[in-house]
């Protein structure tokens, strides 16, 4: 007997809306509702386990196969990047990448070499690649909005949802980067070797979507 | 101080008794497979010109590959790659020899991984090269040899078809620049199909870009073909997967329908494959543990146009799943059937004995203990049945020199 297929979801916001997707779909998740502590739990009849990861960790668990599929920010794929399949958009996390500075403030003028802050420097690196432009980034692990208003950097690159963060912090969006949803990803090997269990499941959230 | 001088570098480790043991089965297996097979086996450098693996196509990101400068002052880098010295090989010395040429090799490749992710930065590869033919023949032979690899390799293996050329053929129809086709081959080959819908979704609606949408669900058994002549009606598509089932049906013919599967969305993006690829799967491992394919233009890039076809076995992956399915104690040194202990003088008698012991097929070890009672006492800690004292037969024994 294989073991369960086993998804590997992102602590918080994005665990709370699969599960909601899970029980639509007739999936039974009171383990995972009432988990304590646990970090593996079933889900259904059985044959799904789910298990409790941090964003980044999820990429990994795939990428190894030991986790089959994982639910992910599209955030942490863009950072991360790495070899799995990437599925589909789940829809919910909706939010986006964005370049933000301090309010009236016009980012590109000027000759000198800007100093970007984000806790997404793989993501910051490609943006301004891309146009050709030399930024020093500083990698920020907390709240990335002090960076301006201590005068460290002269823009972020974070994430935004609504902007209120921003706001409060006298701080606006400049420039969007990308928008970011929740993606659900398989592992290469996987997708092979238990493509029929995998995909009866996937077409299954599809037709979820299709009907929503 | 000395930080570094107790760890290995990241991304390599120690291979100790029992994995290696194991590992050299496999080797040998394998070996014994390819030149069963006509195989002869070529050794190239470690060290190779960082120009070899300088390709137009880009194949191996400069940031991943090891390099260092030779004397003066040249860039060169530890092989990232097999195939590419042996097309170097095959273009330069081996012009004039006759064709097919039939070579294996065993030996390691080096690639910068990313970081912490857990992954082997030098790979032991075992695998064959079969040059001068694109005949179909060519390719069931090298598909033939790579199923009977995996079968060595373990009873769960997958074995799964596809074709490089699909893509081509697919985007010769269209008209778009060169990095847009290469975002879009980049999302077929990653199954992104919300990122292949937004891209195709800003290109007018035609039968190539449908066709383009399905293809990275084209994978499974037979009824993949079917599917896949029912989405586009491309000349030069057709052929290819006429070429493709037909291989597939010759395959599945003698090695059975159920563990040969086939891919039409595997367009890796940094190879070189020109035709068939294959790619090769062990249950309770995520990654592949078999790839190759057909590079008709690879030794050509070396000034030599012939036509090849092969694939690798990736043995430290192997030697990952077996030692999971039969998990080897990590501290299990070979055990030896005869302790010889000398007396003082002795020596010499106990070297002669051990030898004789030795040609009888014998595993022999001497002991360095000073005392009779002390050789018993290791041999019963090391599990040895015999102890045998060299003490008094020798003429010379007990005379000191």
């Amino acid at each position: 007997m294989q073991r369960p297929i086993r998804i590997a979801l992102t602590k918080g916001r994005l665990e709370k809306d699969t599960v909601g997707m899970f029980e639509q779909l007739g999936l039974d998740c009171t383990a995972v509702r009432e988990k304590g502590r646990k970090l593996i739990l079933p889900v259904g009849d059985g044959s799904i386990e789910v298990v409790l990861a941090k964003a980044n960790d999820v990429i990994t668990y795939v990428e190894h196969g030991v986790c089959d599929l994982g639910v992910v920010g599209k955030d942490t794929i863009l950072e991360m990047q790495g070899k799995f399949y990437e599925l589909l958009d789940l829809g919910f996390g909706r939010c986006k990448f964005a370049l933000a500075v301090k309010k009236g403030t016009d980012f590109y003028s000027g000759y000198g070499v800007k100093t970007i802050a984000s806790k997404y420097p793989n993501v910051t690196r490609r943006f301004f690649e891309a146009k050709g432009m030399d930024v020093d980034i500083v990698k920020i692990e907390g709240s990335v909005e002090l960076a301006p208003l201590l005068e460290l950097s002269d823009g972020i690159v974070d994430i935004v949802e609504t902007g209120t963060t921003l706001k409060e912090n006298g701080l606006e969006v400049f420039e969007d980067v990308c928008p970011i949803s929740a993606r659900l990803i398989a592992n290469t090997v996987s997708m092979k070797l238990r493509q029929q269990e995998l995909e009866a499941l996937i077409s299954k959230i599809e037709s979820y979507f299709a009907n929503k | 101080m000395n930080k570094y001088d107790r760890i290995t570098p990241e991304g390599t480790r120690d291979a100790l008794f029992a994995e290696c043991t194991l590992r050299r089965q496999i080797e040998n297996r394998l070996n014994g497979l390819f030149t069963a097979r006509g195989y002869s086996e070529i050794i190239t450098p470690t060290l190779e010109f960082y120009d070899v693996f300088n390709r137009d196509a880009q194949p191996f990101p400069q940031e991943q590959m090891y390099k260092l400068t030779d004397a003066k002052g040249r860039l060169m880098v530890l092989r990232p790659d097999n195939t590419v010295p042996i097309a170097r090989v095959c273009a330069t010395r081996l012009r004039a020899a006759g064709l097919p040429l039939r070579l294996c090799y065993q030996q390691n490749i080096h690639v910068i991984s990313p970081s912490l992710k857990g992954r082997d930065d030098e790979i032991s590869q075992a695998g064959i090269e079969l040059i001068g033919s694109d005949s179909r023949m060519a390719d069931l032979e090298v598909v033939a040899a790579a199923i009977d690899a995996l079968q060595a390799c373990g009873e769960e293996y997958t074995l799964e078809l596809g074709n490089a050329a699909f893509f081509r053929a697919l985007m010769q129809q269209l008209s778009v620049s060169e990095e847009l086709k290469e975002t879009i081959r980049d999302c077929i080959e990653a199954k992104n199909y919300p990122a292949l819908n937004d891209l195709l979704d800003t290109l007018p609606e035609s039968d190539i870009t449908k066709a383009l949408r399905m293809l990275p669900r084209l994978f499974g058994g037979e009824e993949v073909f079917d599917k896949a002549a029912a989405i586009c009606s491309g000349d030069a598509f057709r052929a290819i997967l006429n070429e493709l089932r037909s291989l597939w049906q010759a395959v599945t013919q003698f090695a059975g329908k159920e563990r040969i599967k086939v891919d039409l969305g595997m367009m890796p993006r940094t190879d070189y494959y020109t035709g068939m690829i294959l790619r090769g799967y062990l249950s309770g491992y995520g990654d592949e543990i078999l790839s190759g394919g057909r590079y008709d233009n690879l030794i050509a890039e070396f000034g030599y146009d012939v036509p090849a076809t092969g694939f690798a076995v990736n043995i430290d992956a192997v030697v990952k799943v077996l030692s999971k399915q039969a998990p080897v104690s990590p501290a299990a040194p070979q055990t030896s059937n005869v302790l010889i202990w000398a007396a003082k003088g002795c020596e010499s008698e106990a070297v002669k004995a051990a030898q004789d012991l030795r040609a009888k097929g014998m595993v022999v070890e001497h002991s360095l203990t000073d005392t009779l009672e002390d050789a018993k006492k290791y041999a019963a800690a090391h599990g040895i049945a015999t102890v045998l004292p060299i003490d008094i037969s020798g003429t010379d024994c007990g005379k000191e020199v």
